[in-house]
């Protein structure tokens, strides 16, 4: 048994075989897939207030650094401290150079599944923070996305919608 | 002492994750791929665990084996003598979440095991084995081999 702890070091280290194959934008998708049994339903069911559910555990459940804001519609996912990516760092092994993209490339297609718009800057690959902005109304994602795109370089920013 | 200390929460749930990833990468890949990466992991994650090994010193396999499944609430049985650890695993932790989260645990489930051991071993004087007994039942050995 690999311990739950130490998943994320197999990960890394399965991340760094399919980018030789050029195979992770498809893994991401299958983990999404994976994914949708612990909270398609809620977000799909609940919207904001179902993410912001499911964010509360995973931040107490993966020892997150952070915030999980609700602001009617808007919910805010700031990670000060990623625990995945800091065990990654931490790691004999060495860290894949993509390994932060694993979250929004399963993510972008569930939040889009259930009708949810999905703002998510890496603020780099190389440090473990980022932050996440999802608006049950496209309109303001639309605006964040413009004020954010102010601020923050264009190549760190991913959406689930088209800008 | 544990090169990776971890004392906080955990989330179970990546057992799940794990699981689909095993046969993700066999269906995609083969096994033999799955197997190499599961080895590499051993190798080169439990790094310290390895070089220990090397030096005859299996005091942090033990203490990992222990922590991980005490931590998970497995049931297992630790035995230690100079020459050999043998780790019976009575509930796999792993098995058992992937069962409450309804999932069908993978075919390649135990080669997590089989090959991150045979990782960590590789170019000491230890060699693992594993014995399966049923499902989430297991004998892991690490043997060391007599210095010529």
């Amino acid at each position: 048994m690999i311990p739950s702890d130490h998943f994320v070091r197999f990960y890394n280290e399965v991340f760094k075989f399919l980018d030789e194959k050029n195979g992770l934008e498809k893994y991401y998708l299958h983990i999404s897939k994976h994914q949708e049994l612990h909270c398609l339903e809620l977000f799909t069911e609940k919207g904001l207030q179902g993410v912001y559910e499911y964010y509360q555990k995973i931040y107490k459940e993966e020892n997150c650094q952070g915030k999980v804001e609700l602001n009617g519609h808007e919910l805010i996912l700031l990670m000060s401290r990623c625990p995945s990516l800091s065990k990654a760092l931490d790691n004999d092994a060495g860290v894949c150079s993509k390994y932060c993209l694993h979250c929004p490339g399963w993510t972008v297609p569930i939040y889009t599944r259930a009708g949810l718009y999905q703002i998510f800057d890496t603020m780099g690959l190389e440090k473990a923070q980022c932050c996440e902005w999802i608006y049950d109304v496209k309109e303001l994602a639309i605006a964040k996305y413009n004020e954010l795109i102010q601020s923050s370089p264009k190549e760190n920013i991913v959406t689930n919608f088209e800008v | 002492m544990l090169r990776y200390q971890e004392n906080n929460e955990l989330h179970l749930d990546f057992h799940g994750t794990t699981n689909t990833t095993l046969d993700y990468v066999a269906e995609n890949y083969g096994v033999d791929a799955l197997k190499m990466i599961l080895r590499k992991t051993g190798h080169e994650v439990y790094k310290s665990i390895r070089e220990k090994l090397e030096k005859g010193d299996a005091s942090e396999l033990i203490e990992h084996l222990n922590w991980f499944f005490y931590r998970e609430k497995g049931k297992y049985d630790l035995r230690v003598s100079e020459d050999e650890i043998i780790f019976e695993v009575l509930e796999c932790p792993a098995i058992r979440h992937l069962r409450k989260l309804g999932l069908e645990p993978s075919g390649h489930v135990c080669l997590q095991t089989e090959c991150v051991n045979e990782g960590m071993c590789e170019g000491t004087p230890w060699k693992s084995s594993l014995e399966i007994i049923s499902e989430g039942h297991c004998i892991q050995t690490f043997k060391k081999e007599k210095q010529q």
